[in-house]
């Protein structure tokens, strides 16, 4: 009965009792935000009481081990303050051991609104291989209007005792990557996630082509292409990437433009340059809008 | 329960029955109960054939092209005075395009803005201009943007003045509009490696597009095309574009006689929404060579030990200075040699490759041992490769490592 009713709610047109009394279409809260998802929140069964002590204990042991070094690093007062030009430094490095632990692999699959797949793996040549398909085939419910996509993200950066902090990239101001492709191009999410709701969903964009082929590329991209968007609207009101509020880096793929299939992406690592010679801060004109027309 | 079951059957029956109508010529006045799914279905009683208020007329045209599409917006626009339905039009219009090809065309969106009257919709208050004048007109136009938009059509300035007539200067769609010409135009030609657009259909144009793009890492390399025809022996009659560059052929003749080399692939390109196969000649990394280079990690923070160049000391030297430059292809994870799409990405087709190879300026291919290693996580796909040769039955993301030399041949 339940699994009738769903059905029949779903398809929102075929039952006459239900239909007065039920309001069928989705419901937008735009006013505030309960939550980060923004109601994709997949609710995880809770681990024993026990379970949670033990974990918490073992992860004691770490979160210490961290903290001390914090703390060490503050009495040592020995931060890097120059950073030399054309040396490249690197973040996300595939080459560290359980580096696939510290990423995050989402499709549309996961709330069932596509049929794209999805894998991060080692590649033989000892890279991050981000690979899969994707679909742009979706169920026709009359909500989804678009799908097939494939993300991948770093966790949120922290501290120790489970902290949440943010990156600080000020003193860079090129992303230098190497990569091997498909010749797809791909979108770099840079996630500046705020405090308040309406900054929840910012991230800052700029495409990888990648050329394809067996060669290994080397991408740099200045900081000051990025550009600001929320739940991949770009906004009207933009402005130059805060470096010292980053909290995850990520890629994207889509079938967009019936690129639907196969798709792979091979990273070496991802890493931050200083080049005195671009003085951009940001790449985009800026002209003054008339009142009451930004952001509606 | 029964009758919410009734209702749901029902339902199913009907999409049943339309599928088997779907077919049926709808240039006459009949109804189109698939396309036109009646919005009430209250109304309908369970005895009566369906008699839906609208009739979509894209789904009942016969020619599919442009001018036929064209015609069917004069038509709906010289009916009646009154337009009724035209945002019902507009979004059947938008939901056919790709049948009729017109999905890029930038001159078919005009056609459909020219539906919508002129200076109706145009807020005439402030309330009005805040309170989204005409919801459903405007957000019907804004779907139409981003169709566009979704399609990479970028509108023109004359959009622009047929959206102020509609809408005007407070108009979302407009907002919309000038979002998307600030935007679109900064995008257009960013990729480093511009497509035709549309790209060529025919495959070895594709072909011929796609080994010139990757061979852009090394700008001496030249694109050849070979037909297999030239050879005496070859079973497929097809094409063959090979990428090699000088260098690679120095690196060719360089390589050891007793190393072997690998044809690996199918790895695949994509090209705007084109998919390309290639294949490639690898050699193992030389990891002799690539030891002796200078790439020691030194640590130059470490102050440690600074050679002061004073004293009769002799500045000091770095490892390898004048000594040899490490190619491009030289990569820690194998030697490129060369890059190759062929017409039919068999296993014969590969071999006339290396044998047009030799022929052609490399003759020391033929003293290496050359393996093929396929992979490819279709089944069907390893056996075309094979060309009816026996695949194993794991073939499934295995790789399969055969051995011919071709001084065999």
């Amino acid at each position: 009965m339940n699994s009738l009713l769903r059905q029949g709610l779903r398809l929102g047109c075929c039952l006459p009792a239900v239909q007065q009394q039920i309001h069928t279409t989705a419901v937008h809260r735009t006013f505030w935000e309960r939550e980060k998802k923004s109601g994709y929140k997949t609710k995880l069964p809770e681990p024993s009481k026990k379970q949670m002590i033990m974990d918490g204990l073992r992860d004691l042991k770490e979160e210490m081990k961290l903290w001390r070094q914090e703390v060490k690093e503050q009495f040592e007062s020995d931060p890097i303050l120059v950073f030399r030009p054309g040396e490249t430094d690197v973040v996300f490095d595939f080459k560290a051991p359980d580096v696939l632990d510290k990423w995050t692999v989402t499709t549309d699959a996961d709330h069932g609104e596509g049929k794209s797949t999805a894998t991060l793996e080692l590649s033989a040549a000892g890279a991050g291989l981000f690979h899969g398909q994707v679909n742009s085939d979706h169920t026709k419910d009359g909500i989804i209007k678009r799908t097939g996509y494939a993300n991948i993200r770093t966790k949120r950066v922290r501290k120790s005792f489970k902290r949440e902090t943010t990156y600080d990239w000020t003193q860079y101001n090129m992303l230098v990557m190497k990569v091997r492709g498909d010749g797809r191009s791909y979108l770099i999410n840079l996630h500046t996630e705020g405090y308040f709701d309406l900054m929840w969903n910012d991230i800052y964009h700029y495409v990888l082509y990648t050329r394809g082929g067996p060669h290994w590329q080397i991408a740099k991209i200045p900081f000051s292409k990025f550009f600001l968007s929320s739940k991949g609207r770009v906004q009207d009101r933009q402005g130059a990437i805060p470096l010292n509020r980053v909290t995850h880096f990520g890629f994207s793929v889509a079938a967009k433009k019936g690129m639907d299939g196969p798709f792979g992406l091979e990273i070496d690592y991802v890493g931050l340059e200083y080049d005195p010679s671009h003085r951009e801060e940001f790449a985009y004109e800026m002209y003054q809008t008339p009142k009451y027309i930004v952001a509606t | 329960m029964l009758r919410r079951a009734q209702c749901l059957l029902r339902l199913h029956g009907n999409g049943g029955h339309s599928l088997v109508s779907r077919f049926r010529n709808y240039a006459t006045d009949e109804g189109n109960p698939k396309q036109n799914p009646n919005p009430n279905p209250r109304a309908q009683k369970p005895g009566t054939k369906n008699l839906p208020a609208l009739r979509n007329p894209f789904a009942a045209a016969q020619d599919r092209t442009k001018n036929s599409y064209l015609t069917m917006v004069e038509i709906f626009q010289e009916r009646d005075v009154h337009r009724r339905n035209h945002v019902e039009f507009i979004y059947a219009a938008l939901k056919n395009m790709a049948d009729f090809g017109v999905e890029r065309d930038l001159e078919v969106y005009k056609a459909l803005i020219n539906v919508m009257p002129k200076g109706k919709f145009i807020p005439t208050n402030m309330f009005q201009a805040e309170f989204m004048h005409y919801p459903k007109q405007q957000q019907c136009i804004i779907d139409l943007l981003e169709q566009m938009e979704d399609c990479g059509v970028m509108p023109d300035h004359e959009m622009e003045a047929m959206l102020l007539n509609v809408f005007g200067r407070q108009g979302h769609p407009l907002r919309k509009y000038w979002r998307m010409m600030y935007w679109m135009p900064k995008f257009k030609n960013l990729s480093p490696w511009p497509l035709p657009d549309p790209v060529p259909d025919d495959t070895l144009e594709m072909a011929k597009l796609a080994l010139e793009r990757m061979c852009t890492v090394d700008l001496r390399s030249k694109i050849t095309v070979f037909e297999t025809s030239e050879l005496k022996d070859a079973i497929d009659d097809t094409w063959i574009v090979s990428g090699m560059s000088p260098e690679q052929e120095k690196l060719l003749r360089e390589h050891s006689r007793q190393k072997a080399l690998y044809i690996e692939g199918p790895f695949h390109i994509w090209l705007r929404n084109r998919r390309i196969n290639y294949f490639t000649l690898r050699a193992d990394a030389d990891s002799e060579f690539l030891s002796e280079l200078d790439e020691r990690q030194l640590d130059e923070d470490d102050v440690s030990h600074i050679e002061v160049p004073f004293f009769g000391r002799a500045p000091p030297r770095r490892h390898n200075q004048l000594g040899k430059l490490r190619s491009v292809h030289q990569q820690d994870d194998g030697t490129i040699m060369a890059i190759c799409a062929t017409g039919t990405s068999t296993k014969d087709s590969l071999l006339s490759w290396i044998r047009l190879l030799e022929a052609n300026g490399n003759p020391s291919i033929g003293e290496v041992p050359v393996l093929f290693r396929f992979t490819s996580e279709v089944p069907a796909k390893a056996e075309e490769i094979e060309g009816g040769a026996s695949v194993p039955a794991t073939s499934d993301n295995s790789s399969q490592d055969e051995h011919i030399s071709s001084r065999q041949k």
